[in-house]
């Protein structure tokens, strides 16, 4: 039985044990410190934590001014307000300051809510415009964590690297993919399952759905290679160069538009690199609706992002390559 | 303590002038609004901030955050001034491969937050505010804010913010120059209420329209509203605002779009449009050409200076002229350091100390420590060694310091070493002693001879005529070279001292316009002066200037 946890959760029991080995570290909210369960870091360290209302503007660069003068701000609310909201905050006050060969502000942008599968809220606050955004930016690197061992681990990492990130959880629980061994690199994926017919490479809830098309594939005798590219940027050149070598065909899979997102950063490497036939799955250029937690397997089914899509993919691969 | 006067008054100018030669030589950049805030500026590197050029991080420094980014080449034009780079690198703005971008950038050593995108500035330094105070410190954050750019809706997040966080760690200045890009800030959207008509001067004149005061205040501010380009005005507000706690301060400053060069002041158009290289040493005259007006109290009732102070002050003089009489050097007493400093608490408008006593400097601490800013000693009565000492205390009391010379006496040999130090040289064009005589004629051509020589000898200081200067003299002393006017009977003693004032002003201003309108012909013949002429849009400058041209044959 597969075991789930909540993102959000780890995130914030995370920041209080980072909080303790380092007393730089400090946390902003806008009015969604509850949600985001960063409060009982504002409980045990009172004087750094900071609510600014529901001002993400002010938000982000007072996360920026607190990070000019040596602090390593989280700064943390739902995506649809962070990326969505704040493009030229994140751009000029973050990302763009750069001395003494310090590319940006070190600020730690931390985000819950991504994608389709908020579900309930609407397409108001379905954030699949993040990844493009984020990316199109220097300096900032750009995290999509799968599951909740995968947010402790970047979470302390970025926290220990120096420079502007970007990490992208979901609003409900996930399951729980990576052993608590695994290790985790920025700029490195991480191969979940080896295979030599296709690669799938997934970000964020798609990498469970990759790993299952994976499954009803090999019961098929596709033998899958499954990707978790949690790091989107920096990307992973060269696991995607051997992949394409290696299995002759990719898959992405993300809960973002297929525009400038996962799909796109990995077939810029690939077509650059080693072309090889590619399909992507993920929105269409639309925008998502409302769907109850019971429900959000209907939604994503409707925008095309389910395992059975993946697998289909694939095969329409291996049929244009025979 | 003084104020410092000349010694900002000459960073300013200084400023102001490598602005000029920075936007003419990048052919673009934003002087407007860079001369709005130039006296702010001023007083905050010259004085009030703690920074080291050679440590431009040094941990315990006070921060400026220019959040009106654009008015970058202010910025820059004092971080040279200030000895971060050399002076000659602001003709690289906005140049390929420069570390003077468009915009304040860290790759310019001094700058504290990279400048552009409007709005962002005050968040920014609420978080670099709430950090200091988390790590104990002591330095002050000090942002400058635009008033167009307070449309941006996240100055007002930034308020509440700053006010929510009680930083009182955190000093703003609010450029209220009225202009923003498209056209006057009360056109576009009002920050105090919709301008009608076409004259914005309004604006500045009538106080009971200025409403952004009380937006701050609703904040939960500390608000002090000031005339920007006072620097009295601006340091009396920055002490103010350092000895407040528990919530932060906003220094409205009243100022104007293109101060000191008459064709950009209040004109939208010179928001963001560099000068033509033609017109740029025309411009830099007119920057060097700022004049002061320094009413005498002792003209007015002895029995009642306090009043006479106040009247001066009402009058908007620049200076009180204080004239320092001991019956001794001069036949005359008028009163000594014990009445200045019962005189100092009703303004804080530079008292300009003129001593006319024996042994100066015996007695100049006592006016020192009475509040005087500018003190002047006479020539007569100091030799090389007693005006050296006299320098010495002035500067370390950051009080300027002044040399007078009687009608019969000449620029004294021993003095020249002391020229380029030298912040004011009184020329009295009346045998001192008592107030109410007539002008000495010759002393006009010895006040051009004397300020030939000082401006060849890198003479920073201005020129201050005393004695019998009045409304009729007055344009032909500032054509001398005369910068400060003392006015004695011809103010304190007329009736309405707000009105001779600015009808002294209005005859220098005349003046200085001839002075430049033959600068331009000089330099390019009618051609030039109509040319310059036509810069004049806003109000009846050009037609005045035509016709000023025109008498003086230049056109």
């Amino acid at each position: 039985m597969t075991e789930f946890a909540d993102m959000r959760t780890v995130y914030g029991e995370t920041l209080i044990k980072v909080g303790e080995e380092n007393p730089n570290v400090v946390v902003v909210g806008a009015d969604t410190t509850d949600s985001l369960k960063t409060k009982p870091f504002g409980k045990k360290f009172p004087n750094r934590f900071f609510n600014v209302g529901i001002a993400e503007g002010n938000l982000i660069t007072i996360a920026a001014g607190l990070a000019n003068e040596g602090k390593i701000p989280f700064a943390s609310t739902y995506a649809a307000f962070l990326p969505g909201r704040c493009v030229d905050q994140i751009r000029n006050a973050v990302a763009y300051p750069t001395r003494n060969g310090k590319n940006g502000l070190n600020v730690k942008m931390i985000v819950s809510h991504g994608g389709l599968s908020v579900g309930a809220d609407g397409g108001s606050h379905q954030q699949i415009e993040d990844i493009a955004i984020m990316r199109s930016i220097p300096n900032i690197r750009v995290l999509i964590p799968a599951d909740t061992v995968a947010v402790e681990k970047l979470v302390r990492l970025s926290s220990q690297l120096y420079g502007p990130f970007y990490m992208r959880m979901a609003r409900s629980k996930t399951p729980i993919i990576h052993s608590q061994t695994q290790e985790f690199q920025i700029g490195k994926g991480i191969v979940l399952q080896d295979g030599s017919d296709c690669a799938i490479v997934a970000c964020g809830i798609t990498v469970q759905m990759a790993l299952d098309a994976a499954n009803l594939l090999k019961q098929e005798g596709i033998s899958c290679r499954v990707i978790d590219m949690f790091s989107i940027k920096p990307i992973d050149s060269e696991l995607l160069e051997k992949a394409a070598r290696e299995t002759g065909g990719i898959v992405t899979c993300e809960e973002h538009n297929i525009m400038a997102g996962l799909g796109s950063a990995v077939s810029e490497v690939v077509s650059e690199n080693y072309p090889v036939p590619m399909r992507r799955i993920g929105v269409r250029d639309q925008f998502g609706e409302s769907a109850r937690d019971s429900e959000v397997s209907l939604l994503l089914e409707k925008h095309g992002i389910t395992s059975i899509h993946i697998s289909n993919a694939v095969k329409d691969i291996r049929s244009k390559k025979q | 303590m003084g104020l410092n006067y000349y010694h900002i008054l000459k960073g300013v100018r200084e400023a102001r002038k490598l602005v000029i030669k920075g936007t003419t030589a990048a052919g673009s950049g934003h002087p407007g609004g860079s001369f709005s805030m130039a006296e702010i500026m001023g007083c905050m590197y010259s004085k009030f901030l703690r920074y080291d050029p050679k440590n431009p991080l040094w941990q315990d420094r006070d921060r400026l955050v220019l959040s009106k980014g654009h008015a970058s080449p202010g910025l820059f034009s004092n971080l040279a001034v200030a000895g971060y780079f050399d002076k000659s690198e602001i003709e690289t703005l906005r140049k390929f491969g420069s570390k003077l971008q468009g915009h304040p950038d860290f790759k310019c050593p001094g700058v504290e937050f990279c400048g552009g995108s409007l709005g962002l500035g005050l968040s920014f330094s609420i978080g670099m505010a709430l950090a200091a105070k988390m790590d104990g410190k002591s330095h002050h954050i000090y942002t400058i804010i635009g008033d167009g750019e307070s449309d941006e809706g996240q100055v007002w997040e930034a308020a509440m913010a700053g006010s929510k966080f009680r930083l009182d760690n955190l000093t703003v200045f609010l450029d209220r120059n009225f202009i923003q890009q498209d056209d006057y800030t009360e056109r576009v959207m009002p920050l105090d209420e919709e301008l009608i008509g076409d004259d914005i001067s309004e604006m500045w004149k009538n106080a009971a329209r200025w409403r952004v005061g009380d937006k701050w205040r609703s904040f939960g501010w500390n608000v002090l509203e000031i005339d920007g380009h006072r620097i009295e005005q601006i340091e009396k507000a920055l002490n103010f605002a350092l000895q407040t706690k528990g919530t932060p301060s906003i220094i409205v400053a009243r100022t104007i779009k293109g101060k000191s060069v008459e064709h950009m002041e209040d004109n939208p158009k010179w928001h963001g449009v560099a000068p033509n290289p033609h017109i740029a040493p025309i411009i830099e005259l007119e920057i060097d050409c700022q004049f002061l007006i320094a009413p005498s109290i002792i003209a007015g009732d002895m029995a009642n200076l306090e009043n006479e102070v106040k009247r001066a002050s009402h009058g908007r003089a620049d200076f009180i002229h204080l004239d320092v009489m001991d019956g001794q050097f001069v036949p005359n007493k008028t009163f000594d350091h014990e009445k200045i400093k019962q005189l100092r608490p009703i303004t804080p408008i530079p008292f300009d100390t003129h001593l006319m006593i024996n042994e100066p400097v015996k007695h100049v601490r006592d006016y020192v420590n009475a509040g005087s800013d500018i003190i002047t000693v006479h020539a007569e009565v100091c030799d090389e060694s007693s005006f050296g000492e006299i320098h010495d205390v002035l500067r370390s009391s950051s009080v300027s310091l002044g040399l007078a010379i009687n009608p019969e006496t000449e620029f004294p040999s021993w003095a020249e070493k002391f020229i380029p130090d030298l912040d004011q040289l009184i020329i009295m064009s009346v045998v001192p002693g008592k107030s109410g005589q007539k002008y000495i004629e010759t002393t006009h051509e010895k006040t051009r001879r004397i300020s030939k020589f000082l401006a060849e000898r890198n003479f920073q200081g201005l020129i201050e005529a005393d004695g019998g200067v009045d409304l009729t003299n007055v344009e032909s002393c500032f054509l001398d070279g005369a910068r400060v006017f003392v006015g004695g009977s011809a103010i304190i003693g007329q009736k309405d001292v707000r009105f001779v004032i600015s009808e002294f002003r209005k005859r220098l201003m005349r003046a200085r316009r001839t002075l430049l309108i033959n600068k331009a012909y000089s330099l390019g013949s009618s051609e030039l002066v109509t040319k310059w002429i036509d810069l004049h849009e806003v109000g009846k400058k050009k037609s005045e200037l035509l016709q000023i041209a025109k008498e003086s044959g230049f056109l």
